[in-house]
């Protein structure tokens, strides 16, 4: 145990005044600098729906419910995405099968004949 | 005859000490971890293989020039860009352009667990000032509880560039432990009761909202700790290339190749300037227990903090106090370890976007209090 002591020397005196300031101010600021940052985020997001809110001032109650915290739910938002990300979906499927119907080139050759034209057919097929 | 002697002279076999073949084993432990259990293999890979690099034993007064602190050798010049505090940046470029601070700008007050978390910093700050090492070094010891490598490499390139292999490889050994350390510290702090705390969803967060982070978080930041602009500088940077959706190009290459290759170096010279002959002393081991006790300060910082800001908060409102835990920069590994424990309690309980916000706020907090130590000292 006293190996383990002098190995590891603890001076609990060598820890001044100095270093005490630096460590609960260096902390405080750290803490003051991000209570900052929240209070700004807190605010920014009702300053930049007061236009949208003064627009919708004469709407009925949920209207302006949804918007007193101008907030969407994540709910809300997670349905919308689904809509939106379905309907796209649907589209896409719509304009790939068009896009797949794709032209049997059968290009004339001197030597064109019916076995050339069924060996190219199945060309395309496999 | 004498070509064989000098041939073998120069070898590996003639110049190997017991110290080489400990710091072997410990980079094969490093690749073994990474590999086998996946514990932060992006960057244990290229660390464990510069340490067994950087610990191959040659003639060191050769001629040669080979090993990372000889003048001139190549593993010289890649070690530049970590003594003069070149990769930090480039790393925080392309973790900005990868962070999404959606989580943190949706709910503002889990900021402050970010901040909270960086308790451990100041604690083992005065801990290693108790164990007789210099201001600087102290302070560049103590920021190894922020668990961020680039902003622990960045201030000890800074203050103490003499102990930067030691504090790198604290830093990353114990990010990669994150996993380990934090359960039993989450689980001794928190009451069953208090882990099942259901959070509200957060909200949906407007471009605009997200744009304006990066611009007003650098101002504010930068205002308050000047020192740490060359971090949180390009940190914003990278997440206003991501945010802004009219530099994809730019984010695109920030937070994959360039992050990639920056990483693969920093890690690779990391490794190696843990030569045993220059690495294995009594300070570095000072430092890894040092380096433990940070990591387990800031942990309960976070935890407490949050714990403390319950007694303020309304009954729907409140913050499950595990993801205070998160406020060390682990990014995304302590959000893991907090949904992981959050599930233990209540296996409906989902905390990992809520665990974001302080963990990407730890990000920022660690580079800022490393900003504050170095308006302080230098």
């Amino acid at each position: 145990m006293i190996s383990i002591i002098q190995y590891f020397p603890v001076n609990l005196s060598a820890i001044q005044s100095q270093h005490m300031v630096l460590a609960v101010t260096g902390y405080s600021v750290v803490i003051l600098a991000f209570f900052l940052l929240a209070l700004l985020f807190s605010v920014i997001p009702k300053i930049l729906s007061w236009n949208v809110r003064r627009t919708f001032k004469d709407e009925g109650d949920e209207t302006k419910k949804a918007l007193a915290g101008n907030m969407i739910p994540g709910e809300v938002s997670a349905a919308i995405g689904m809509a939106i990300s379905l309907y796209l979906d649907e589209l896409h499927d719509q304009e790939t099968a068009i896009l797949t119907i794709r032209k049997v080139g059968k290009s004339y050759s001197p030597w064109n004949s019916k076995i050339y034209n069924v060996i190219n057919f199945k060309g395309f097929q496999g | 005859m004498d070509g064989l002697v000098q041939l073998f002279g120069y070898s590996g076999f003639a110049n190997v000490t017991p110290g080489h073949l400990l710091m072997i084993l410990v980079g094969m432990v490093f690749i073994y971890l990474a590999i086998r259990y996946e514990y932060q293999p992006i960057l244990l890979v290229p660390i464990g293989f510069g340490i067994l690099i950087g610990n191959t034993p040659f003639i060191e007064h050769g001629g040669m020039a080979l090993g990372i602190y000889q003048d001139g050798s190549v593993l010289n010049y890649l070690y530049q860009g970590v003594l003069k505090g070149i990769f930090p940046p480039l790393i925080f470029l392309g973790i900005g352009a990868m962070t999404d601070f959606s989580p943190l700008i949706s709910n503002p007050k889990l900021i402050l667990l970010g901040a909270a978390a960086q308790f451990g910093i100041f604690m083992t700050y005065l801990g290693a000032i108790s164990l007789g090492f210099t201001n600087p070094e102290s302070a560049s010891i103590g920021i190894i509880g922020g668990a961020d490598g680039p902003t622990a490499i960045f201030l000890s390139s800074r203050l103490a560039p003499h102990l930067i292999g030691s504090i790198a490889i604290a830093a990353y050994t114990y990010m990669a432990l994150v996993p380990l350390i934090q359960p039993p510290i989450m689980r001794l702090l928190t009451t069953q009761k208090e882990r099942r705390i259901k959070m509200k969803p957060p909200r949906s967060v407007t471009k605009i909202e997200k744009v304006m982070f990066p611009v007003f978080g650098l101002l504010l930041t930068g205002f308050i700790a000047p020192g740490s602009l060359p971090l949180l500088g390009m940190l914003f940077l990278g997440n206003l290339l991501k945010e802004s959706m009219v530099t994809k190009r730019l984010a695109d290459t920030a937070k994959n190749a360039m992050i990639d290759i920056v990483t693969i170096i920093l890690g690779v010279t990391i490794g190696a300037s843990t030569q045993a002959t220059t690495f294995l002393t009594h300070s570095s081991v000072l430092i890894f227990i040092l380096g433990a006790t940070a990591f387990m300060f800031s942990t309960a910082g976070g935890i407490l903090f949050a714990k403390f800001m319950n007694l303020f908060l309304s009954a729907e409102n409140k913050i499950n106090p595990l993801i205070g835990a998160a406020g060390v920069a682990a990014v995304p590994e302590s959000a893991r370890v907090v949904q992981l424990e959050g599930l233990k309690a209540d296996p409906d309980n989902h905390l990992l976007m809520h665990a974001m916000a302080p963990n990407v706020a730890g990000i920022i907090g660690s580079a800022v209090a490393a900003g504050i130590m170095m308006s302080f000292l230098l």
